[in-house]
């Protein structure tokens, strides 16, 4: 008895003597990375969700669907879901709310659309470069047909021979001979393009773009919608969308006299001084008259005190009268009476006109009403009757039903068997839902679409304004590439997110703690970067960039002269993030900078975030170098010849997510084989 | 042996789930009671500015019914004061705060009562008289408090403070009187306001954050009318309040759409009565306060918001008017806004992007204003400089905090163009930006770069420069 009296004693005073000075380290430590003393002391938030092991996080997460965009049957019996999480194209029975087959398709399937004799569906893996092809009566795979970078929206020829895919990514426009299965042709496109729609007299294709024309900070921005003619297949124009990005989809009017685009008006060009009075983000439409000049005209869809982010899809029905519009950022459906809209245009002046583009009263003249879905409604379709509207809830697993009638949501497919929402998933609805910022005014998604960014530079004025003006950074797998911010201020995601952001951005009250928890997981670890298809296919380097990788990694110049280890390349992007995490002067200090050092970058995937440096000055790698860094204060670049800097910089193309250098992991190679 | 530790088992679980019982009995001992500010009202002619015959009425108590059963005696909570009046109920529906007298003489001043034990406390403890009191999230509250011989002119002025009275702050500082105090759930605080230097302007609804920034008009009060209640912000995005006929002596139940309340106004009412207060209870339904057909006194009805229809009587004072009523429940907890504002720094920031911008140009007709070459920041009692607008009709400004200032545009030989406009001030580090003068107030700015950003702003009054001030820490 005295024995075990004495090593009781014992444990206790260990435990004494390790608990209080372990939770005052926990307290410390936890203070240290929320940059709050009041954060809960539960470690699992931080050590479960944010582990990198695969084993817990296999343990702590689920998978889930993600459905993005719908087809509907010509008899309106089955839907038709691509489900980008899962890989696969989901077939619903309509009647019976049941899916009738999963099929397999390629990584990340985005877009979905059925031939006219309804044999075959086509959908576009955005991840693998390529569509699949599914034979309908036997509802499996039968072809699967090469596209460029990013393949998204899809659209066919009025006389459906061929298949028009709009490669996202590669901002082209894959042509494809359905005869034959293969490309015939490729066209430019505006920046980050992703909807397709050919018009109702089947001559135009117009294509959407998401990312604005690069130009230095402080001109007006505008983005390119692109129009093809379908007969010759040949680039007819660019239509400059003014002060506008953001254009996911568009439709048209059944008569074709209107095409109607979703957008979103930035205002990046003005400091960031408050959300009140929509200073910092509006979102709308754009409508396009296919009669005289092709005038584009944008409206929006907030309203004074309230506003409704990141709109996706756009469909009309069949007679003309509405449109509904997915307002993502607020899981809600905006519903538009067209013919208000033609009333309002035909009433006013250009002067006019060009006021309400800037005016968040007009939309009461045309906005029927708002429908309320699940979370992130993303893809629509109207069934042919037009008595139903289909949502693709993206962070949902739903299919939500609306009545076009009734003008509300009456039921739902559930195409999930679990209802479970994981710390991650919780973390993604958060990212893309305002309901964190003043008034809904934006959600995280809006600046960084895709958990990418916008391409956009803004003026966050925390200081002056009309100083310090940033480049948006990427959100994709940064959870290990501490510090944040480009002077490398904020230690951590969860300070970066946490009261200081409410105070400056989203200027309401911040997010719980448990939500901040979620939120800042899903950003460290959610958000894996695409594979690198269009410059690093296979993890092989082709011969220029094997010399260009030679050139990032030398220390010699071309003259024999060692070169400063802190003048190499490799010194501070070094692999697998491409970054040392250390802050330093690159000379790229503007005027209009305060002073600070820069925290360096990482580089993966840095192909696909222009424009480049903290402010967005280098409209492309190469202006790094050619235009900014020829003090060789950012690496030694001085000496190299014109063909050595393009080797290196094809080189820097070529770094991708570690992820796919691993040799367990080779999501890109899988998804290469379908 | 084993019995007896069961029944002392049963005796104690019996004792916890008593004890439990009964605090929550006390804990919710009030809950769907209905407070009422009864007192004798002189609507004759209000007064704004004093808050006399409207706001603070000498005499007037707070009484509790229950709507369920309005016959009964109405319960007196403050039976010891001398008047009380303007209650708000706490977040969890547990207390109250109200403005009160403790004795014929004392200035009126903030208290809070325990709904539970019928306690009250004492919040403020000022000189000047202090009514209207809101809670905030935060464990603090807004209330009117009026100044006098203030240089700037006002009645009442909006400060707010922790519930202990600490942390005074005060966050208007335009000559405006401000009352009848209410919370958004947006987290903001919506006042009736009204302009009384240089001129007596009609009471307004302005909105503004609980630090005082951002504050601007939300709801412009129709010509000939006056607001005279609080705002009640419903579930379903509605704000109802009352608005008096200046001259008829009559009043009407209106109500706006929270997305847009500059241009939804919706008469509810007729004016057939006069109202004080209107109530939205927590199954949809609604009470209002108000004098109908041959009452004598304001007296409690039920109402019909929805066909706009006075309902049953459902309580009357023997001696007293009805003014206001406030239904004790625990409701959701506004949103708890984050402030930029920094004692440290002695300035505001403001830009505007275009002076030049104002509702006087119309686009149907094509009649403009002629272009503004600069601008003169008038101050209460003298002009604070004159500024030179930019290319781009921009103008940036680092204005001295708390200091309340009118712009006007000028031509290029100095003849007014435009303005001045209505009174702004800027709350230490506060940001503010305008898109012009006198602009239609749901327009939002182009997306277009100022040039005036591109360089430093200019300090006013222009004669204050070289402030020693916090550096602002970048972002």
């Amino acid at each position: 008895m005295r024995k075990l009296i004495f090593i009781t004693g014992i444990i206790t005073v260990f435990l004494i003597l390790v608990f209080i000075p372990g939770k005052k380290w926990a307290r410390g430590h936890v203070n240290y990375i929320t940059a709050v003393d009041d954060h809960p002391l539960i470690c699992i938030n931080c050590h479960l969700y944010n582990s990198n092991s695969h084993l817990i996080s296999k343990i702590v997460n689920r998978d889930y669907l993600s459905p993005i965009n719908i087809a509907v049957s010509n008899d309106g019996k089955k839907l038709y879901v691509t489900a980008q999480d899962a890989d696969k194209l989901f077939v619903i029975d309509v009647a019976e709310e049941k899916i009738l087959n999963k099929i397999d398709v390629g990584h990340k399937p985005y877009g979905v659309i059925i031939d006219r004799p309804e044999k075959y569906a086509y959908v576009t893996n955005q991840w693998s470069d390529n569509v699949t092809v599914i034979d309908l009566a036997e509802m499996k795979v039968v072809d699967t047909l090469s596209t460029g970078n990013g393949p998204a929206g899809l659209s066919f020829s009025s006389d459906g021979s061929v298949l028009y895919v709009v490669n996202s990514y590669s901002n082209d426009l894959t042509v494809i001979d359905l005869a034959e299965g293969v490309e015939i042709k490729r066209l430019n496109t505006g920046n980050n393009p992703t909807g397709i729609q050919l018009s109702p007299n089947g001559k135009d294709l117009y294509i959407t773009a998401r990312r604005a024309i690069i130009v230095p900070y402080g001109e007006p921005m505008a983005t390119e919608l692109t129009l093809v003619d379908d007969e010759s297949q040949r680039l007819r124009s660019f239509l400059p969308v003014e002060s506008a990005y953001l254009m996911e989809n568009i439709a048209f009017s059944p008569s074709g006299d209107l095409a109607f685009v979703t957008l979103i008006r930035p205002k990046n060009l003005l400091p960031t001084l408050q959300v009140e009075r929509g200073w910092m983000m509006n979102h709308g439409f754009g409508v396009i008259e296919q009669n005289g000049d092709g005038r584009i005209i944008q409206l929006l869809i907030d309203e004074p005190q309230a506003y409704y982010p990141d709109p996706f899809d756009i469909v009309i029905t069949k007679d003309g009268k509405k449109a509904f519009i997915s307002s993502s950022g607020v899981n809600m459906i905006s519903v538009i009476d067209i013919d208000s809209v033609r009333n309002l245009i035909a009433e006013s002046t250009p002067e006019m006109l060009s006021l309400w583009a800037n005016h968040l009263g007009v939309s009461s003249r045309y906005v029927m009403k708002r429908i309320p879905t699940g979370a992130n409604p993303k893809g629509l379709t109207l069934s042919p009757d037009g008595k139903y509207l289909y949502v693709a809830e993206h962070l949902n697993d739903k299919i939500g039903i609306i009545s076009t009638e009734t003008l509300t949501r009456t039921g739902e497919i559930n195409l999930s068997t679990s209802e479970r929402v994981t710390v991650l998933r919780r973390g993604r609805q958060l990212l893309n839902n305002a309901g964190r910022t003043f008034q809904n005014q934006y959600s995280c998604y809006t600046c960084h679409p895709d958990e990418h960014e916008d391409g956009l530079v803004y003026n966050m004025a925390s200081k002056d304004m009309g100083r310090n003006v940033t480049n948006t950074q990427s959100l994709r797998e940064i959870g290990d590439t501490p510090p944040f911010k480009w002077n490398g201020k904020n230690q951590t995601v969860y300070k970066q997110d946490g009261m200081r952001f409410s105070t400056v951005l989203t200027r309401t009250e911040q997010f719980p703690y448990n939500d901040l928890d979620a939120i800042s997981s899903y950003i460290m670890r959610g958000n894996p970067y695409p594979p690198n298809l269009q410059f690093n296919p296979d993890g092989i380097l082709n011969e220029v960039q094997l010399r260009g990788k030679k050139i990032f990694e030398r220390t010699k110049d071309n003259f024999g002269r060692e070169i400063p280890v802190n003048n190499r390349c490799v010194t501070c992007h070094p692999a697998p993030y491409y970054t040392n995490r250390q802050p330093f002067d690159v000379s790229t200090l503007a005027v209009s900078d305060d002073s600070i050092v820069f925290d360096t970058p990482h580089l993966n995937n840095i192909y696909a975030s222009p424009p480049y440096l903290h402010d967005g000055r280098a409209h492309t790698l190469e202006e790094i170098w050619t235009r900014y860094g020829r003090d060789d204060k950012h690496g030694v670049t001085g000496d190299m010849t014109k063909i050595e800097l393009n080797e290196m910089i094809e080189y820097l193309k070529s770094l991708r997510g570690p992820a796919y250098e691993s040799s367990k992991i080779n999501i890109q190679n899988a998804s290469m084989n379908h | 042996m084993l019995r007896n530790l069961i029944a002392k088992d049963i005796i104690i679980l019996s004792f916890t789930v008593s004890v439990i019982l009964l605090t929550a009995c006390g804990r919710n001992s009030m809950e769907g009671m209905v407070i009422l500010t009864e007192g004798r009202l002189t609507m004759v002619n209000p007064d704004y500015i004093t808050g006399q015959g409207w706001r603070n009425l000498p005499q007037s108590q707070l009484t509790a019914i229950d709507p369920s059963n309005p016959s009964a005696v109405a319960d007196v909570l403050t039976s010891d004061f001398y008047s009380a009046s303007s209650p708000d109920i706490s977040f969890d529906g547990s207390k109250i705060i109200f403005a009160a007298q403790k004795n014929q003489d004392d200035p009126w001043q903030i208290w809070e009562m325990d709904l539970r034990k019928l306690s009250s406390r004492q919040v403020t403890k000022l000189q000047d008289d202090c009514v209207d009191p809101v809670y905030l999230p935060g464990n603090k509250m807004v209330f009117s408090r009026q100044i006098q011989n203030d240089s700037l002119k006002a009645g009442y002025t909006l400060f707010s403070c922790n519930l202990d009275g600490s942390e005074l702050r005060r966050l208007t500082f335009n000559p405006h009187t401000f009352f009848a105090s209410s919370i958004l759930k947006d987290g903001r605080i919506i006042a009736i306001s009204r302009q009384v230097f240089p001129s007596v302007s009609k009471a307004n609804y302005m909105v503004l954050r609980p630090d005082g920034t951002k504050a601007e008009l939300f709801y412009d009060c129709t010509e000939g009318n006056e607001l005279v209640s609080n705002c009640q912000e419903t579930v379903d995005g509605k704000i109802y309040f009352i608005e008096r006929e200046q001259t008829a002596g009559k009043s009407r139940i209106v109500s706006i759409d929270y997305n847009r309340p500059l241009h939804s106004r919706k008469p509810v009412s007729g004016t057939d009565g006069d109202y004080t207060s209107v109530l939205s209870m927590s199954d949809g339904s609604f009470l209002v306060a108000g004098r109908i057909g041959t009452d004598k006194k304001f007296v409690l009805y039920t109402y019909d918001m929805k066909n706009g229809k006075t309902g049953s009587k459902l309580y009357e004072s023997a001696d007293n008017d009805i003014i206001d009523a406030l239904l004790v429940k625990a409701y959701e907890r506004p949103r708890k806004l984050p402030s930029e504002v920094d004692f440290g720094v002695k300035t505001g920031l403001m830009l505007c992007q275009n002076i030049n911008v104002t509702g006087m140009n119309s686009p149907e007709t094509g009649f403009s204003l002629p272009l503004a070459d600069k601008i003169e920041i008038i101050g209460v009692d003298s002009s604070l400089g004159f500024v030179k607008v930019e290319s781009d009709g921009s103008v940036y400004l680092k204005v001295a905090a708390d200091m309340p200032f009118r712009i006007r545009t000028l031509d290029s030989k100095g003849s007014v163009v435009n303005g001045p406009g209505g009174w702004y001030y800027l709350r230490p580090n506060e940001r503010r930006g305008c898109i012009g003068c006198h602009e239609d107030s749901e327009m939002v700015p182009a997306n277009r770069y100022a040039v005036a950003v591109s360089k430093n702003p200019v300090s006013v009054p222009v004669h204050f420069e070289g402030v020693k001030e916090k550096e602002v820490e970048l972002e």
